[in-house]
């Protein structure tokens, strides 16, 4: 009964989508759609060559892109997403070193109640300064960041970007007295995780995902260490879930750990490609949809941060 | 039912009332004091509160319904006044309680260093959810600054934290790396960068002085006088047990509440736990020890038999993306082995201690997943002689190599420069060698590359070894020493690329195999940070042999020579006479020498000191005779009194003296200055030598007159005497800059080649570069050794440490 | 046991050494690490070179007259060389050096 009631009426990302590199072109490998079965019909039907599409652009740019606004643009699927009421979509790369293992896209639609955001920061001269990002309703955060640099070492994107390593926090809009966290507070967003997106090249780009409580990205975050991926095995490091609470360990608790293979996370640590899957039994907490995304570094999966819905 | 009193509402008293619900929930009516107006939570998690990364509910242990459902008599926000032992009661605020049992979990207090300034608003401590709070408070002010006295655990913590929440931070630490009872220094070296990344300031060896600020903290003056603005002051330092209750009822105290293994103290019926207790001489900080404690104290309340033990202790540090892990005694004991492993591309440094073949301590930095399995088998004491050799590899190791060392090389872009001096890229060496070229000497012949100062050419042969693979053959290079595969070249260009600027940034950064280097590796890396980085590096004399060491040539029989600097070979009666006198005074043995010079020999290292003061006092100073540095500048009497004499080659040598005296350089440099051809100051087999002659003056270099007698061959020719001079210190500096330690002069110019040591000074705005740094380097180098050490306190170091043969005696 | 305080570990530069005059000679009080000291005889058994005036590498120290590298925790020289050095109790309690004067008493007699 619970459960019922506490799932959010409308969800801030609408379509998550796993895109694989095939010879010389991405295909489709796994995708949530929700209700949207003709976006998603239109979808498996594509294909993207390198430069091609949002998704083409990620690959052959080495760069997350953010696309605000389809009409006249080279997104691929304008129709599909129209009629689907897509306005917007993130494209992130996931690299191994210089070859690319998948682009992950999701997709979000224009909704003046909706609020969240999915932001991009890139470095420029020394700091980093928001490359893009989708706001919905959030219109004041959103003109707060456009206007906010992050040296390094400083708040969610700059921490991310010196630590190398994804990071969740807490009481976003409570805890920092800054300008972009008092407006944040006022936004509803709560919780944040930052995670790097490392790209061929050396260029720094940080990828924040910022969640309101009424409609949230996720309901449910999850970082993990994979380091010991040599090992086969992943370790959860932090995590909150809107129904278990906290989800790290102390010191003196047993750690949580998954096999390369084992469940969900362990298939993206065993693949090293993002992983998104809706509706089968066994999903953490009773939650419908579930999106991991490896972080390689090194030659290997460092990190998989992971997102429930 | 039995009455027990808690006094203080910690982890480890916490973590009693945990053990007794669960196993014997009815045994005790239960009166918990705390003077925090709250129950308890997980201390060891304010950091990740402080950085944003938990929120306080999340590290909530025990609040009030846990309390409530114990049955628990919460006594929160009142102190207790007393303890009264022979009735029995604890005395709070509100009231007395009776006891049957009590138990003293009153933790500790941080420790505030007396400075001027300490109680000043803004300075505050790091210990409890208040301070985790004023400090977020403080970082609320846009811009604002804050200062961490202490590069402890919780001091970086405190400074991440702050950092984190958009403060500039620096880091004050009075040791000469951080976490030094964690960490070793290469581990130090490394967190020290990782922190530098997140941009947090770290001050090391740095001395407070004073807070200051008028109504509030403005700034902190440390000892050698920097003034930090600050908003806040971060202490940071350590903490102290609180026992003042225990004390005044009387219980025995040590450093702490001194309890036996069944956690009793002096009185039977009075327990103690926790960060207040000491045991077996020790006293505790970590939380694992305080677990156990808790557990051996439940039992020992229910009258059951346990026993508290020491266990080894593993360290973390709570910055998201700092990975260390510290485990067991790395440091101290005898009969030890080290094991050493570095990736510095990864950023990685393992270091392992084996003694009798157990591992009895782990120091990790950026990789440290296999940190539990080192501690379970110090902590067993497990024989690791069978997996001796692989060890270091960790639990997973299978037999693979490591990374490769040419996938650098390969990664390179086609527009990578190779070699500097002749603008040479990385394709253009491709090219080369898809065109036929094979080997070094074909692509020196053809593109220049690696053909002029040399130092690029392990990079050369790398690309070589890329691009034809199996069909190369990599010349066997001739490493510095054991510690490194690594040639001379190879370390002082990666030195200069990537602005290494201390050893412990050498050995980590390099790779080296052995934890600090050996005595042939120490001084060549000590003298190339200090001619690279003059203003950063600090000089360590203990890389340097003996007479840099001690600023005299120690001779067979251990005693030491002393000579002083006679400028340009020119001395006067006053001098004579001062050193006729040390001769009696010091015993000494005197030689004049072929550099022109007076030589004190015989002298005992305890008068050295002594001995220098009395030349010093004659206006003398040293005269460098056993430096790798300028030696001497050996002149003629020129035109002043010589009939054949061109140019006044005396007072030319005494210029040169005077400017380059001080300077360390690869090897010993000698100079000359004859007047005229006839070369009376033999010049002509100095690594400088300067004929004078009618139109101006001849610069010879790589000269030499010792195992190889060589001619110097021409630099320069050369109109005025400043421009001499100019030629002269550009050519030293860039000797400096790119020899190889330990070759002399002519050494090194027959591996460049004169015409690239030529072609470079000719350069006006290369010479001037080479004239600036080689002046900035003096800035800090041309002191008198002498007169620093002829003080008191240095001149304590020359005595020994103690004398014991009176006490032998009795 | 006759454990006699010599000075302060900050005494002894962080690899380097200090020397302690005793009844059978000079000893060497190595510094190697920031809390770990050795004891050895100060003379190098080659030429007698003063091997506190070495450099300190690891639990090693160079004699700085021929390069003879000594092992601070056996006493045994190192690699083709051979030779060995004494080697004397020493322990630090706090930041204090301590030395065994009966050991090296003992040494004497012996």
């Amino acid at each position: 009964m619970e459960l019922a009631l506490d799932r959010p009426v409308k969800t801030f990302v609408e379509v998550t989508e796993v895109w694989v590199p095939k010879g010389d072109t991405l295909v489709l490998a796994e995708g949530y759609y929700g209700t949207l079965t003709a976006f998603e019909e239109a979808s498996r039907q594509t294909a993207f060559a390198k430069g091609e599409g949002l998704p083409g652009k990620a690959w052959a740019e080495a760069r997350p892109v953010v696309l605000k606004g389809f009409d006249g643009s080279y997104f691929k699927r304008i129709e599909a997403a129209r009629e689907a009421g897509l306005t917007s979509a993130v494209a992130i790369p996931v690299f191994a070193g210089k070859e690319l293992k998948a682009v992950l896209v999701v997709l979000c639609g224009d909704d003046e109640n909706r609020t969240g955001a999915i932001e991009v920061w890139a470095e420029k001269d020394g700091v980093l300064m928001l490359d893009d990002g989708y706001y919905g309703a959030a219109k004041h955060f959103e003109w707060v960041s456009q206007h906010t640099q992050f040296p390094r070492g400083q708040g969610l994107p700059g921490g991310v970007w010196s630590a190398e390593t994804p990071i969740l926090m807490r009481d976003l809009g409570s805890g920092y007295r800054f300008v972009r966290a008092e407006s944040a507070g006022k936004a509803g967003l709560t919780t944040g995780l930052g995670l790097p997106v490392p790209v061929p090249g050396g260029k720094s780009f940080v990828l924040t995902l910022l969640s309101a409580l009424g409609t949230p990205i996720a309901r449910r975050f999850e970082i993990w260490d994979a380091r010991r991926a040599g090992r086969g095995e992943a370790v959860l490091i932090d995590g909150i879930c809107a129904r278990e609470g906290p989800l790290w360990t102390g010191e003196a608790e047993p750690e949580r750990k998954v096999s390369a293979w084992q469940g969900l996370v362990g298939r993206a640590l065993g693949t090293g490609v993002p992983v998104v899957e809706s509706g089968v039994p066994g999903l953490s907490a009773g939650y419908d949809t579930m999106t991991a995304l490896p972080i390689h570094r090194a030659g290997e999966v460092s990190h998989i941060v992971a997102w429930y819905c | 039912m039995q009455k027990l009193v808690v006094i203080g509402a910690g982890m480890a008293s916490g973590r009693v009332l945990e053990h007794l619900r669960d196993t014997a929930p009815d045994a005790f009516e239960i009166t918990l004091f705390n003077a925090e107006p709250r129950g308890n939570y997980n201390r060891i998690m304010l950091s990740p509160v402080l950085s944003g990364e938990k929120s306080y509910e999340e590290i909530v242990t025990h609040d009030d319904g846990w309390y409530g459902a114990g049955k628990v008599n919460c006594r929160f926000g009142e102190k207790v006044i007393s303890i009264d032992r022979d009735r029995k009661v604890v005395v709070g605020e509100k009231g007395e309680v009776s006891y049957d049992k009590l138990i003293i979990g009153t933790g500790s207090s941080p420790f505030i260093i007396p400075l001027p300034g300490h109680d000043k608003p803004g300075v505050v401590a790091y210990r409890d959810l208040e301070d985790t709070n004023a400090m977020i408070e403080a970082a609320g002010k846009p811009g604002s600054r804050a200062v961490v006295i202490g590069g402890g655990l919780l001091g970086l913590e405190a400074a991440a934290g702050l950092r984190l929440r958009g403060m500039d931070v620096t880091v004050l630490h009075i040791m000469g790396h951080l976490m030094e009872r964690q960490l070793d220094e290469a581990a130090g070296y490394l967190l020290k960068k990782d922190l530098e990344k997140r941009g947090i300031d770290v001050l090391l060896r740095a001395s407070t002085k004073e807070i200051r600020g008028r109504d509030r903290v403005e700034d902190v003056l440390l000892e050698d006088g920097t003034v930090l603005p600050a908003d806040i002051v971060v202490m940071a330092v350590g903490i102290r047990p609180s026992v003042q209750l225990a004390k005044d009822a009387g219980l025995d105290c040590g450093r702490a509440i001194i309890v036996d293994a069944q956690m009793q103290t002096s009185d039977p019926a009075i327990y103690a736990v926790g960060e207040c207790v000491e045991f077996d001489g020790n006293i505790f900080g970590l939380v694992a020890p305080l677990y156990d404690q808790a557990k051996v104290l439940a039992r020992s309340l229910l009258g059951e038999v346990d026993a508290f033990a020491m266990r080894e202790l593993s360290t973390k540090l709570k910055v998201t993306g700092c990975d260390l892990f510290s485990a067991g005694d790395f440091a101290e004991g005898e009969g030890r082995e080290d094991i050493v492993f570095r990736d510095p591309a990864r950023g990685v440094y393992k270091r392992l201690v084996i003694e009798e073949d157990r591992l009895v301590g782990a120091v990790m930095y950026g990789d440290t997943g296999d940190g539990n399995w080192y501690f379970g088998l110090i902590k067993d004491g497990t024989d690791v002689s069978a997996m001796r050799e692989t060890l270091i590899f960790g639990p997973a190791y299978q037999g693979g190599a490591s990374a490769d060392p040419l996938a650098a090389v390969a990664a390179l872009p086609d527009d990578a420069e190779i070699c500097g001096c002749n603008g040479v890229c990385k394709g253009d060496i491709v090219s080369a060698i898809e065109a036929g070229a094979g080997d070094l000497g074909a692509i020196r012949a053809t593109t220049k590359a690696s053909a002029s100062c040399g130092t690029c050419t392990g990079l050369v042969e790398q690309v070589l070894a890329v691009t034809l693979g199996d069909d190369f053959q990599m010349p066997a290079a001739q490493p510095v020493c054991g510690c490194t595969d690594l040639t001379h070249e190879d370390v002082r260009r990666l030195i200069k690329a990537q602005e290494l600027k201390s050893q412990p940034a050498v050995w980590q950064e390099l790779g080296w195999k052995t934890p600090n280097g050996c005595h042939v590796c120490r001084p060549a890396v000590n003298f190339y940070l200090l001619a690279d980085w003059p203003l950063d590096y600090q000089d360590d004399p203990q890389s340097r042999f003996v007479n840099e060491r001690n600023h005299a040539n120690i001779q067979k029989d251990g005693t030491y020579s002393v000579m002083p600097r006679m400028w340009g070979g020119m001395t006067n009666a006053q001098e004579l006479r001062a050193i006729a006198d040390a001769a009696d005074k010091y015993n000494a043995v005197v030689k004049v020498t072929g550099g022109q010079r007076i030589d004190l020999l015989g002298i005992k290292k305890e008068d050295l000191p002594a001995i220098w003061s009395d030349m010093n006092d004659a206006g003398m100073v040293s005269g460098h005779a056993y430096t790798k540095g300028l030696r001497t500048v050996k002149t003629c009497v020129g035109s002043d009194w010589c009939r054949f004499g061109t140019q006044d080659s005396t007072g030319l040598g005494i210029i040169l003296e005077k400017r380059l005296w001080g300077s360390w350089t690869p090897h010993k440099v000698k100079l000359g200055v004859s007047g005229c051809p006839r070369n009376c100051a033999e010049a002509t087999c100095k690594d400088v030598g300067i004929i004078c002659v009618d139109s101006g003056y001849q610069i010879g270099v790589g000269g030499a007159a010792g195992m190889d007698v060589k001619e110097v061959e021409r630099l320069h020719d050369a109109r005025t005497e400043e421009e001499t001079i100019e030629w002269t210190v550009a050519f030293v500096q860039l000797y400096r800059e790119h020899a190889k330690y330990l070759d002399r002069a002519y050494k090194w110019i027959a591996k460049v080649g004169l015409d690239w040591v030529r072609d470079t000074l000719a350069d006006d705005a290369e010479r001037a570069a080479l004239v600036e740094r080689f002046d900035i380097s003096q800035s800090v180098y041309q002191k008198d050794p002498w007169a620093e050490r002829a003080s008191p306190e240095a001149a304590r170091h020359f005595k020994p440490l103690a004398d014991l043969t009176l006490e032998a005696a009795e | 046991m006759n454990w006699i305080d010599v000075g302060h570990i900050d005494d002894i530069p962080l690899r380097g050494a200090q020397i302690v005059k005793t009844s059978i000679g000079c000893v060497a009080v190595f510094r190697t690490d920031e809390q770990e000291v050795f004891a050895t005889s100060n003379s190098c058994p080659h030429k007698g070179g003063p091997l506190s005036e070495g450099i300190v590498h690891g639990r090693k120290v160079t004699c700085p007259l021929h390069n003879w590298v000594f092992s601070l925790e056996t006493g045994v020289a190192q690699g083709a060389d051979a030779g060995q050095i004494a080697t004397y109790p020493v322990r630090l309690d706090g930041g204090r050096v301590l030395l065994d004067l009966d050991e090296i008493g003992k040494r004497s007699a012996a």
